[in-house]
């Protein structure tokens, strides 16, 4: 069994740790660091829910080995809130739209969202139904999801023009964990 | 809404944030595979590569002495007969010496480990001697003489018959001025719940075995482990973590009495998750049907006679088929009133996987038939499919084939009619299209009944225990949230009654040490029955504290009333399937779809839904709408593309890439119109959602189809495969 040792920028922090070749980024952020809002549904890339935010792109992270992950930075649900617990807007539409039902593919669904709104500011409801195709939810139908998307870009777009606070999150604020 | 319904406030109705939406957006919610414990051991199960075989050993040494292992079992392992099942026991969690596999993924045997790692190395150190045995695959072939036996006590594989005779079947062929007759054919599907079965158990400094895992029924699981395992359900708390879907699936044993063994002879914390492809193998489905209906009808379009036969694959065991079957007949003329009826029905065991409740449980299947008939009577008679449905349909007054007389609450029309009358304002009129090119639009509407609550004769029942104190209250209460927000409507109902805001209102943990038993999370029954419990239980904390005015009680002693609320007593068939009261409730619902379909490869595209569905009232608005859009999309599912094959008894998709849930980019936008008939006795006049919104979509698609390229497809699902075939392209 080969181990490495890797580090890797999570939520803001670097955490270092040696890990087994076979290792998934899903199983070293569930496992090794606790973080359970990344969700476990099948393990092979089909379902999107441990999808995180991997060097500013939505990843699935049960395709990436732990290794692989070596010096990249990594942003999880758990990354997501501000500091004094603040939603972020998405999280915060998600809520108010009633995006979410069993829950198990919101914190999946939500980082997909962020990694769509980071890279297209408004996108049409096309396009995001294109971003979270690949984020499957069975509960809701996806309407309300679609909804709380287009919700949390215009809602992003007018607190960018008051002061641009929620651009700065997950790009290298540190977040403390337990 | 009349004056007979208490009016509380502005929370009933409202569009009120589910109480769990921070913590599930967050991700804080936890579900049972987010649980660890120090010391704790991985459980695994071996299962089944064989449909059928007996066992004739099983070598558990070599696991055993593998390092990292702790524990290796199997059933010879379990005190006798060590058996489950929700209807009654014939499933054994682990296989014994001298028993039999009955599906590819049935327990053989379990071990328990330090690491996943050793628990996997184990599994694959178990040395199971199989005799295979001759498959049973096809439910005509398994009632034949001399077929093989999945339960040698069960003769020609019928777990089940059901019989229903209603008015003079004869009579009504010899009224009928058309008779058309069909076969229709559903698959087994899975729910394909985004979380996978997980849970973990440990024992407790009393003694008792803890379990905390994502279920429908704890009060249930608790009685199946008990039973199983041969201890007393005093000694079995079981808690319920966030749950990740449900949809049916959860009614039945899972990981629980795997778990709580496990415990047991290891004293230590065991955890153990399902990958997602022992989810799909072992896991209880939705039952395959194939359905006979000959109807007859007037010129001017009233249904004069239905006669119905209904197979229904059971698959390995028993589960809750029996009730699924009856579910099936007491619902088999749909959301029509038909006056002479016959069904035979039987439930007929193969090996196949275990199927069970699933969102409708056996309204389903017959409904899709109905619907289906409907669309090809109208089309025969040259009639408006609406016309034909608005003279057939239930009302009140309307006499069932059950026997029962409707008294009121029945919105079959108010939801047909709030369809059509939406659809109309977005542009659809359901068959009026035979375009042509690349693209044909088509346009069909169904309907849905569903019963409400368990039915035929069960007493429907649940607890609630509220306690208050002047600015803030607890319910606690054992039903499940599976996602469909039951917690939010409690939260509702007892902060409305109580006059707070729902912020003061919290729920206890589903703990079975701490909450009266409330029934399952099923028969779209939690908002109806644990909704007037919750109701009743919240009035009588403020008549209390209103009594005790400037002397109510300080923090340390809140006032409190605990309820056990009866739903209206229903009864079961006689030997004709008559029965006054099968059910206390009834919930409808119609939908339009349009869409469009590629006549060159077959391929559908659904554009534009309208789903409006008779509610009775809606506790929470927001959440209603999301049951209606997500039983839509899972309807969809069912009608275009989902289908567990197998071939032999072997499963060919067993991963969510091979079945095919619908994402995204297949899912429509969907218009819900929500339809408030008030109930009789429902809480506050609201009826259930969950199951009904299912129903219309099958026999909408279809209709939907037929409007765009002329071709009936009577086999769920509606694939490119089979509609080209239908068009005589294949």
């Amino acid at each position: 069994m080969t181990l490495h040792a890797i580090s890797i920028k999570v939520n803001g922090q670097f955490r270092a740790a040696t890990v087994t070749s076979q290792m998934t980024l899903l199983q070293f952020l569930r496992e090794i660091l606790r973080l359970t809002g990344v969700k476990d549904g099948c393990a092979e890339g089909d379902c999107g829910a441990c999808t995180v935010i991997f060097n500013g792109r939505a990843v699935k992270s049960c395709l990436v080995l732990a290794a692989q992950a070596d010096g990249a930075e990594v942003l999880t649900i758990e990354g997501l809130n501000g500091p004094d617990g603040e939603l972020h807007p998405i999280q915060k539409a998600f809520m108010e739209m009633g995006a979410v039902q069993c829950g198990y593919c919101t914190p999946g669904m939500i980082m997909t969202a962020k990694a769509l709104l980071d890279a297209n500011p408004r996108p049409t409801r096309g396009e995001i139904r294109v971003a979270i195709s690949g984020n499957l939810c069975r509960c809701t139908g996806y309407s309300k999801i679609v909804s709380a998307i287009e919700l949390a870009a215009l809602r992003i777009a007018s607190l960018k023009a008051e002061d641009g606070s929620w651009e700065i999150l997950g790009k290298g604020k540190c977040i403390h964990h337990e | 809404m009349s004056s007979e319904y208490p009016q509380v406030n502005d929370l009933i109705g409202s569009r009120s944030i589910r109480i769990d939406a921070r913590e599930k957006v967050t991700g804080q919610a936890q579900y049972p595979a987010d649980l660890f414990m120090p010391g704790m051991l991985y459980g695994r199960v071996l299962r089944s590569p064989h449909p059928h075989a007996r066992i004739l050993s099983i070598d558990l040494s070599e696991a055993r002495a593998l390092p990292g292992v702790v524990a290796a079992l199997c059933g010879d392992d379990l005190p006798e007969p060590g058996l489950y099942g929700l209807n009654f026991p014939d499933q054994s969690p682990l296989a014994r010496t001298g028993g039999k596999v009955r599906y590819v993924g049935d327990g053989v045997a379990t071990v328990a480990a330090q690491t996943p790692q050793a628990a996997e190395a184990a599994l694959n150190l178990i040395r199971v001697e199989y005799e295979v045995l001759p498959v049973v695959s096809d439910m005509r072939a398994a009632q034949s003489p001399g077929a093989p036996l999945v339960h040698e006590n069960r003769p020609d594989n019928i777990l089940h018959k059901a019989e229903l005779h209603h008015g003079d079947i004869q009579a009504g062929f010899a009224g009928a001025d058309l008779i058309i007759e069909g076969t229709y054919v559903t698959p087994l599907v899975d729910h394909a719940v985004l979380q996978p079965e997980a849970g973990l158990a440990y024992i407790g400094d009393d003694g008792r075995v803890n379990l905390w895992v994502a279920t429908q029924w704890a009060d249930e699981d608790r009685r199946q482990i008990a039973e199983a395992l041969d201890i007393p359900k005093e000694r079995i708390r079981e808690v319920i973590t966030a749950i990740g879907g449900a949809f049916g699936r959860r009614e039945d044993i899972s990981v629980q009495i795997i778990l709580c063994f496990l415990a047991i002879k290891t004293g230590r914390p065991v955890k153990f998750v399902y990958s997602r492809t022992e989810s799909m193998l072992a896991s209880t489905k939705r039952h395959p049907f194939e359905m006979r209906y000959r109807t007859g009808a007037t010129r001017e379009g009233k249904l004069t006679a239905m006669e119905i036969e209904l197979l229904a694959n059971v698959g390995a065991y028993a589960s809750t088929s029996l009730v699924v079957l009856n579910t099936a007949v007491t619902l088999a003329t749909g959301a029509y009133e038909v006056p002479n009826v016959s069904v035979e029905a039987k439930a007929v065991h193969t090996n196949a996987s275990v199927t069970g409740a699933f969102r409708g449980f056996g309204s389903n299947q017959p409904n899709f038939s109905v619907e289906m008939v409907m669309s090809k009577l109208a089309d025969a008679l040259g009639m408006d499919p609406v016309e034909l449905r608005r003279r057939n349909i239930l009302r009140t007054g309307s006499e069932m084939h059950t026997g029962e007389v409707l008294k009121g609450g029945v919105g079959g029309i108010q939801s047909l009619e709030a369809a059509t009358a939406r659809a109309e304002e977005l542009g659809l009129r359901p068959g009026r299209h035979r375009s042509s090119g690349r693209r044909r639009i088509g346009v069909g509407l169904a309907c849905g009944c569903k019963n409400i609550g368990y039915s035929l004769g069960w007493d429907d029942h649940a607890g609630a225990i509220v306690e208050a104190w002047p600015d803030r209250a607890v319910v606690k209460i054992g039903a499940c949230d599976v996602g469909q927000g039951s917690n939010t409507v409690w939260a509702q109902i007892a902060a409305s009654t109580l006059k707070l805001p729902l912020g003061s209102v919290s729920i206890a943990r589903n703990d079975s040490d701490v909450v009266p038993d409330a029934g399952s999370s099923s028969a779209s029954r939690q908002t109806f029955v644990s909704g007037n419990a919750v109701l009743q239980a919240s009035l009588e904390v403020a008549e209390k504290l209103r009594a005790l005015g400037p002397n109510a009680p300080d923090s340390a002693f809140p006032v409190i009333a605990e309820v056990t609320y009866h739903a209206p007593k229903t009864f079961p068939f006689d030997s004709n399937g008559q029965t006054a009261r099968p059910s206390f409730g009834y919930g409808f619902g119609c939908q339009v779809v349009e869409l469009e379909v590629d006549p060159d490869t077959g391929d559908v595209r659904v554009l534009r839904v309208v789903a409006a569905h008779d509610v009775g009232r809606a506790i929470n608005m927001t959440n209603v709408e999301g049951q209606i859009e997500g039983g839509y999309l899972m309807s969809q599912g069912y009608s275009l593309t989902e289908d567990y094959p197998l071939k032999d008894g072997r499963p060919r998709a067993t991963t969510l890439a091979a079945y095919m849930v619908p994402t995204a980019l297949d899912a429509p936008e969907i218009v819900p119109v929500v339809v408030e008939e008030p109930d009789l006795h429902g809480p506050l006049g609201a009826k259930g959602v969950g199951e009904m919104t299912m129903l219309p979509t099958p026999g909408a698609i279809g209709a939907a189809i037929h409007d765009a390229v002329g071709v009936w497809i009577d086999e769920l699902p509606m694939s490119p495969e089979r509609i080209l075939r239908a068009m005589g392209k294949l």
